[in-house]
């Protein structure tokens, strides 16, 4: 059905991101969040990549290039840090159990499938069949914000937002140019370093990460 | 360069050099010297530029299309009519300047001078510009810099929880004007390019009755809440009080007489007067802000809040002159609409006039007494005999007695509301008797309450220590009153004059305009055409003058001494301040009268010495007005407002994955509603 390799290897690695993102709401270990970050944002450098290569703009190997020095090796190297701090508090008991999350992580990627049916119609992009497949990790990665409890799941859940984003307008624009990604980066890159600040005084002040205890500042 | 764009040049580098000069003055001193520099060389540039259109008759024009031009650009259009306001913002603010160098004084070391000179020069160059401006930019930008300037400088003694709450009020209600401006400019708009005002007055005659109705509606409610007409008055009373004496001059004398200026211009500029019933709502809201603000004003005991009130009334009057010209100009009276019109405006220069000296007297007062309540004051003519004379001259001309300029507009508001006697139309032969019955009584409630004014405060014996000791103020403070006092005599003897200026300022609103011949009655003589009546100032003046004149003199020559004596003491021994007739009983005849309108709280307290009743150790005695128009209106919106925002605070749960999930879900819901409306 699919005869163009860049269809296939855009899907391949679309499927492969939501994957990982399906790994945070199965497993309970921080340190298995990274790793399923760090394999996440290289897919998305690849994707880039590939789209560059078939597309025939170089701008986007830069663009690739820095994904994978930012989101494949600077922004893991430091999760790994914040892990070691407090990588022994685990996502014990989340507001939803890992049951129910794949359920419905499995109706949202359907939801992703009905939105995007329009959107899929009026393009012609061979990069199109991403494009569920972009939106379903988008709606995977809120759900991780919303149900998980740990601030640093929370913040791994943000930059999965930020990758989904990215590769939709990856997928959704067969690449985008050089100078707005490079405000997409500055952008995630100063929320997680604020964020990164508030699990740190979330940590000090509460003494653990766990955001549920955030309520307790309501007067 | 023509005088008038070289006096419009002069004015706003004026203004500029005193807000920047000011804010990098050296010391305090310097400062409010620089301040009084700048706005008095703005001030001048506004007379140059006012004065020659005024007698040229030819409009200056200037547009910087570049400046802003995503707006539409800055674009400067003056015409008689805002040369007309132009010319009494500069004419009360150079003496308001001027008072300012020593009233701020006191101020050194507690306020910063230099902001204070920064907002002060911001707030008279929002004020000049506001009739300058010939597009809808401009125009809204002059409107929120004067809005914004003002705020600060009622803030300016900030540290007092009343003029924080003043602040407050006033930021609300002068903003929520300028929320009500936007729709009304965006109707009379014809499309997203022409924002000029000339497109606006064209783009008018096109439009649809009720849509010029709704315009005309939106008008009264943005302007007449700058102009303080009763139920949008709230501010003004709090505000006014709370900020510097000079400055509630400005923003008493001129200020709020910029709403006029726009409803002026929108009402009877841009959609050409209209139905009768707009006259009709015009004149109903003219009659209510008179009769409430002068009632008001009478039970008053902060001299600052009564005067505050009184421009309230003043304001009402002014409305009732516009009222009077709409109704007649639906009825085709041209020429008689134009007296209303005229009328209106001589009441506005007048009341500049007169409040700023009213004001800028009261500020010395205050600067003495160290109070605004008239209760604690009482002798001051004895220490500061030339701010009594003067400020018993504001009070005759705010009491419109004649020969003094107040007199001279509320009779030609009379006239224009005695010519809706010959409209052959029932609800006009009612409603016109009864706003001259308003009038009337107004101005008979506005003499008892200008008796009060000056009587408790500058009369009998002083009531405090203070009071006891008030000494006359800098000379220039009363230099510049004198020259205020002046143009309230001098306004008042040259009314026929002045008012044939200002028909002819008000036929220039009209195309047909042009036609209509001021009512020829001479030099002498005010009077409506075809009125029943007319009147001569000068006349009065020389007859009032004789009638004391020639007395004293055959007294005089007769061989008659002054003397000096007690005056009859009641055949009490021993006379204290505490025998004289204070504030609150002064008005309490009124305050049964009306006591409808005013439903005061009593509340006495006696307290006796226990052994027997008949042994009164004191007696306390309060009274209240409550100010009902104010709750009656503002309550049931405060309720609403903090009713909405209960129910909002329930969103607010405290948990961060709520909020979180308030995110997600919005998201969804766009995405579901973009996949369903596709």
């Amino acid at each position: 059905m699919i005869a163009d390799p860049l269809s296939q290897l855009v899907m391949l690695g679309s499927s492969g991101m939501l994957l990982t993102a399906l790994i945070v709401l199965w497993r309970k270990g921080i340190p298995a969040y990274v790793t399923a970050y760090r394999w996440q944002s290289w897919l998305l450098a690849a994707i880039t990549a590939t789209v560059g290569y078939y597309g025939h703009d170089p701008q986007l190997y830069w663009v690739a290039a820095v994904l994978l020095a930012l989101k494949g090796i600077a922004i893991p190297a430091l999760l790994a840090t914040m892990q070691r701090r407090f990588g022994a508090e685990r996502e014990a008991t989340p507001y939803v159990n890992t049951e129910t999350s794949l359920a419905i992580a499995g109706a949202l990627v359907l939801f992703a499938y009905v939105i995007a049916r329009p959107w899929m119609t009026i393009t012609t992009l061979p990069t199109r069949q991403g494009l569920p497949l972009a939106l379903a990790l988008l709606f995977v990665s809120l759900l991780i914000v919303v149900s998980r409890k740990k601030a640093m799941t929370q913040v791994i859940g943000f930059l999965m937002l930020e990758n989904a984003i990215a590769l939709l307008a990856a997928v959704g624009t067969y690449g985008v140019p050089l100078l707005v990604e490079f405000g997409v980066f500055l952008d995630a890159l100063m929320g997680f370093l604020v964020m990164q600040i508030f699990v740190y005084h979330i940590h000090e002040t509460f003494d653990t990460i766990d955001v549920e205890e955030l309520t307790r500042l309501r007067h | 360069m023509p005088s008038g764009n070289l006096g419009l040049v002069v004015m706003v580098l004026g203004y500029g050099a005193g807000a920047g000069l000011s804010l990098l003055a050296p010391s305090d001193r310097a400062a409010r010297v620089l301040t009084a520099i700048g706005a008095a060389i703005g001030c001048i540039g506004g007379l140059i530029a006012a004065s020659s259109v005024l007698v040229t008759r030819v409009p200056v024009d200037a547009t910087f299309g570049s400046l802003v031009s995503a707006a539409g650009g800055v674009a400067i259009h003056l015409d008689p009519l805002g040369a007309f306001f132009l010319l009494l913002v500069a004419l009360v603010g150079l003496p308001a300047a001027v008072y300012g160098v020593t009233y701020t004084s006191e101020y050194e070391g507690r306020h910063s001078l230099r902001l204070f000179g920064l907002m002060f020069n911001g707030f008279l160059l929002g004020m000049s510009l506001v009739p300058c401006a010939a597009n809808i930019f401009t125009f809204l930008f002059a409107w929120e810099l004067m809005a914004i300037t003002s705020y600060f400088l009622v803030m300016t003694e900030s540290q007092y929880a009343e003029t924080r709450y003043a602040g407050l009020w006033y930021a609300v209600m002068t903003h929520f004007g300028f929320l009500v401006l936007l729709p009304m400019f965006l109707i009379m708009a014809p499309g997203s390019g022409a924002t000029a005002f000339a497109d606006l007055r064209t783009h008018a005659a096109l439009m649809s009755g009720s849509a010029k109705s709704v315009v005309f509606l939106l008008a009264m409610v943005a302007f007449g809440s700058k102009a303080g007409l009763v139920p949008l008055h709230v501010w003004l009373p709090r505000a006014h009080p709370a900020a510097p004496s000079h400055v509630s001059a400005l923003m008493s004398g001129v200020m709020i007489k910029l709403g006029v200026y726009g409803v002026l211009r929108v009402v009877v500029d841009f959609l050409g007067a209209g139905p009768a019933w707009w006259g009709g709502l015009v004149l109903a809201a003219g009659s209510i802000s008179a009769l409430s603000g002068v009632l008001y004003a009478l039970t008053e005991n902060d001299l600052k809040r009564l005067l505050a009130y009184s421009s309230v009334e003043n304001v009402g009057v002014i409305f009732l002159g516009i009222g009077a010209g709409l109704v007649l100009q639906s009825y085709g009276l041209h020429t008689l609409a134009l007296v209303g019109f005229g009328a209106a405006l001589l009441h506005t220069l007048n009341h500049a006039f007169f409040k700023a000296l009213l004001f800028l007297a009261t500020g010395n007062v205050l600067h003495e007494a160290h109070t605004r309540n008239m209760e604690r004051m009482g002798g001051l003519i004895k220490g500061m005999p030339q701010t009594a004379a003067l400020f018993l001259i504001g009070s005759a001309a705010a009491a419109a007695l004649p020969p003094l300029n107040g007199f001279a507009s509320e009779w030609m508001v009379f006239q224009a509301l005695l010519s809706g006697v010959q409209i052959p139309q029932p609800d006009v032969a009612i409603g016109a008797p009864l706003a001259i019955g308003v009038l009337a009584l107004t101005s008979g409630l506005a003499a008892a309450c200008f008796v009060k004014a000056f009587g408790i405060s500058f009369l009998a014996m002083p009531r405090s220590e203070e009071a006891a000791r008030a000494r006359e103020s800098h000379w220039s403070s009363r230099a510049v009153m004198g020259v205020l006092a002046a143009g309230c005599v001098g306004l008042g003897l040259a009314a026929p004059r002045i008012f044939d200026g200002l028909f002819r300022i008000a036929g220039s609103l009209f195309a047909a305009g042009s036609s209509a011949s001021p009512p020829a009655v001479g030099r002498l003589w005010l009077a409506a055409p075809n009125g029943v009546a007319q009147v001569s100032p000068l006349l009065i003046a020389v007859a009032a003058a004789l009638a004391i004149g020639v007395p004293v003199a055959l007294l005089r020559w007769r061989g008659l001494q002054w003397r000096r004596a007690d005056t009859w003491g009641c055949g009490r021994i021993q006379q204290t301040a505490r025998m004289e007739y204070t504030s609150s009983a002064f008005a309490e005849p009124l305050r049964r009268v009306f006591s409808e309108l005013y439903r005061p709280t009593e509340d006495l307290t006696i307290n006796v010495h226990p052994d027997s009743r008949y042994f009164i150790r004191s007696i306390t005695y309060t009274s209240a007005v409550v100010p009902w128009i104010e709750r009656a209106f503002y309550d049931p919106v405060a309720r609403g407002m903090r009713a909405c925002a209960t129910q909002v605070r329930r969103l607010q749960g405290g948990s961060v994955h709520l909020y979180l999930l308030y995110l997600s879900g919005a998201l969804m819901a766009a995405l579901v509603a973009a996949w369903w409306f596709r």
